[in-house]
């Protein structure tokens, strides 16, 4: 017998029934998804959720000292109509916030709806302002920048005095895109060699009152600036403290400049350490005499020229390379061009358009060409450092970052002996520090003001490498105007050059640099 | 009678399924807020850490603990000279100066009362 069809109502079951199932089975997939997979993607939202939003990173000193970060602060608005007693409530928030109670009152008192109180509190000031227990009153979450050391200013540099504002000088302006994507800096500086200098600057500063003072420690086989620092008399016109006037002002920085025609005279072999030149009577180079400041003798040997810094002896070195020479090698050195750092200040070199005989004699010991001291120290330290080429840098790295020879290696060694000597034998023995080697130069350069050179307004600096058998670290200082007890000891053997010495005695051990062995042996008669 | 008996079976299970879903909707929606306030509270203690961090940065300036030393402690700026380095020390029982021979330093160091103190250079190498 055949089976009977299924009838209307049959279909219906079964159609209902398998609506049911359907229902029941997205019930189930629902119910998995929930308690299990999507738990996972909930937590990973929620993390992503949790991150703090981007604010402008924080800037680091290469140990990781805080240099610069992004603090919360609050704007203070206020609703007056919601004062039980405007008075009151104004002398309250004055009290609290600093802000003037008269100005507030009048603001409380006006037709405004909305006052702002005060901008920019910090989140202990937020506190108190809350215990007052005033209704009406919103704050609007900011941030301001903090600085919590104050000792590298030119060259952190500041932001706009706005929430989230940008760079507008130095490292903030330099990496201002790099802070802004929320990636911390980490400099170069190391703000103990850093408040070291700047406070060996100060006292000497004030001890000669200078006019203003400046310094650089630079590595001399990776480019890193470990301090930079620039202090201007605050009694003077013009004062500014955030300017880095070692990297935006040009100088004629004078004898330090020597070590530039030495190392080129000794590159081409056009002098050895033994030539004698006449140096006595001055220098006659055209319609000019050149003459040194100190009496010399007669006649001197190229080491002793360099040792005692004599002008004439040393534009005759000069003289042996000619202007052309002269001239590309300074270029090669980086002297004629701005250096590019990670900060925006800078400033390019002035130096003569018609680079001839005479040019090429004063340049050879400083004069007629200004440079930069981070000009100057970047260049001191490719003489220096084996003859490569460095480019200064304010980030940390790693690492030897010498590039090309610039000068052969044995110049270098040579100039290092030469420096050495200056150092224990001729104007620069101030600079010495036991147990390390200090090699250098002094500058004592003549101010040009109105085209004349002034007696007795002095640029002294000195220009110290140490350990001079094998050199890591370069000292540059210098004395903007010092004022000695006497013409001769405002020079910068007596100024520079001691505080060189300091820093140096200061700061080695921070590097970490051993002195040459040294055993105590008592003398006779001691038990 | 038996499919009376699956289908109150099924019935039931069905809505026991729909309870147990809203009960974890419900879990989840507690817990994530939980969640949102625990990050809150971590947010407002980093804030709290950073702002911390920056006064400690503050207060321990070299520039402001040495005036700090030199108005509380009488201490003063010392020249440093760093004599030799920890590791040149000789240990227990050995010969300082071995079979090195002895050179004179670069310079004598100046000793404050006690010109009777002379020293030299030990090469080590």
């Amino acid at each position: 017998m055949a089976a009977k069809p299924p009838t209307t109502i049959q279909r219906r079951i079964v159609v209902a029934a398998g609506i049911c199932v359907l229902a029941f089975t997205f019930v189930g997939i629902r119910l998995v998804d929930l308690a299990v997979l999507k738990s996972r993607r909930s937590s990973s939202i929620v993390a992503d959720r949790s991150e703090a939003p981007v604010v402008r990173a924080d800037i680091l000193d290469r140990n990781g000292r805080l240099l610069a970060r992004d603090l919360p602060v609050f704007d203070l608005y206020a609703r007056p109509r919601d004062f039980w007693d405007k008075a009151e409530a104004a002398h309250g928030l004055a009290q609290v916030t600093g802000v003037s109670q008269t100005r507030l009152a009048r603001a409380f008192a006006g037709k405004h709806n909305y006052v702002l109180v005060a901008k920019q509190i910090t989140p202990v000031t937020r506190e108190k302002v809350m215990h007052l227990g005033l209704p009406g009153l919103e704050f609007q979450a900011s941030t301001k920048r903090f600085y919590p050391e104050g000792d590298a200013r030119p060259v952190i540099g500041m932001t706009q005095a706005v929430s989230g504002g940008r760079g507008i000088a130095g490292i903030e302006k330099g990496l201002n895109a790099q802070l802004t994507a929320g990636k911390p800096a980490r400099l170069s500086l190391d703000m103990r060699i850093q408040y070291t200098l700047l406070h060996s600057l100060d006292v000497t500063r004030a001890k000669y009152s200078a006019k203003a003072a400046g310094g650089i420690v630079l590595n001399v086989n990776t480019g890193e600036v470990l301090a930079m620092a620039s202090l201007q008399d605050p009694k003077r016109a013009g004062y500014d403290p955030t300017r880095n006037i070692m990297a935006a002002n040009d100088y004629e920085l004078g004898s330090v400049f020597k070590i530039f025609a030495f190392a080129l005279a000794l590159e081409d072999h056009t002098i050895t350490f033994d030539t004698t030149f006449p140096v006595g009577s001055g220098f006659k180079i055209g319609r000019f005499t050149i003459h040194d400041a100190e009496h010399m003798p007669a006649v001197m040997m190229a080491k002793d020229i360099l040792a005692e810094s004599s002008n004439a002896g040393t534009a005759q070195i000069a003289l042996r390379s000619g202007p052309q020479r002269q001239r590309a090698w300074l270029q090669n050195l980086g002297l004629l061009q701005s250096v590019r750092t990670e900060i925006p200040e800078r400033a390019r070199p002035l130096y003569p358009s018609n680079w001839g005989q005479v040019e090429t004699a004063t340049i050879g010991f400083g004069h007629g060409i200004s440079v930069t001291p981070l000009a100057f120290v970047t260049a001191a330290a490719e003489i220096v450092n084996g003859g490569r080429r460095i480019r200064p840098t304010f980030l940390k790295q790693a690492g030897d970052r010498r590039g090309e020879q610039i000068l052969k290696p044995e110049t270098s060694l040579r100039m290092r002996e030469l420096l050495r000597y200056v150092v224990t034998n001729g104007t620069g023995r101030n600079a010495d520090v036991p147990g390390y080697d200090v090699g250098g130069k002094t500058g004592s350069a003549e101010k040009n003001e109105g085209g004349r050179y002034i007696a007795h307004k002095l640029l002294t600096s000195f220009c110290a490498v140490f350990p001079i058998d094998n050199p890591r670290y370069l000292v540059f200082v210098m004395l903007d105007e010092p004022h000695g007890e006497s013409a001769v000891m405002a020079l910068a053997g007596h100024t520079a050059a001691p505080l060189a010495g300091d820093v140096i005695a200061h700061i080695a051990p921070m590097l970490e640099m051993p002195p040459s062995a040294v055993v105590p042996v008592p003398a006779k008669g001691n038990s | 009678m038996i499919a009376r008996v699956l289908n109150f079976f099924f019935v039931g299970l069905a809505a026991l399924s729909c309870l147990a879903l809203y009960r974890v909707s419900e879990n989840t929606r507690v817990a994530n807020m939980e969640l949102a306030s625990v990050n809150r509270q971590i947010a407002q203690e980093h804030s709290t850490m950073s702002v911390l961090q920056a006064e400690w940065q503050r207060v321990a300036n070299p520039g402001r603990i040495q005036k700090l030393a030199q108005a509380y402690l009488g201490t003063n700026d010392t020249p440093v000279m760093e004599l030799s380095s920890f590791e040149m020390l000789p240990r227990r029982g050995e010969n300082p100066l071995d079979s090195n021979p002895v050179q004179n330093a670069s310079m004598t160091a100046p000793v404050n009362g006690n010109a009777n103190l002379h020293l030299v250079v030990a090469n080590r190498n």
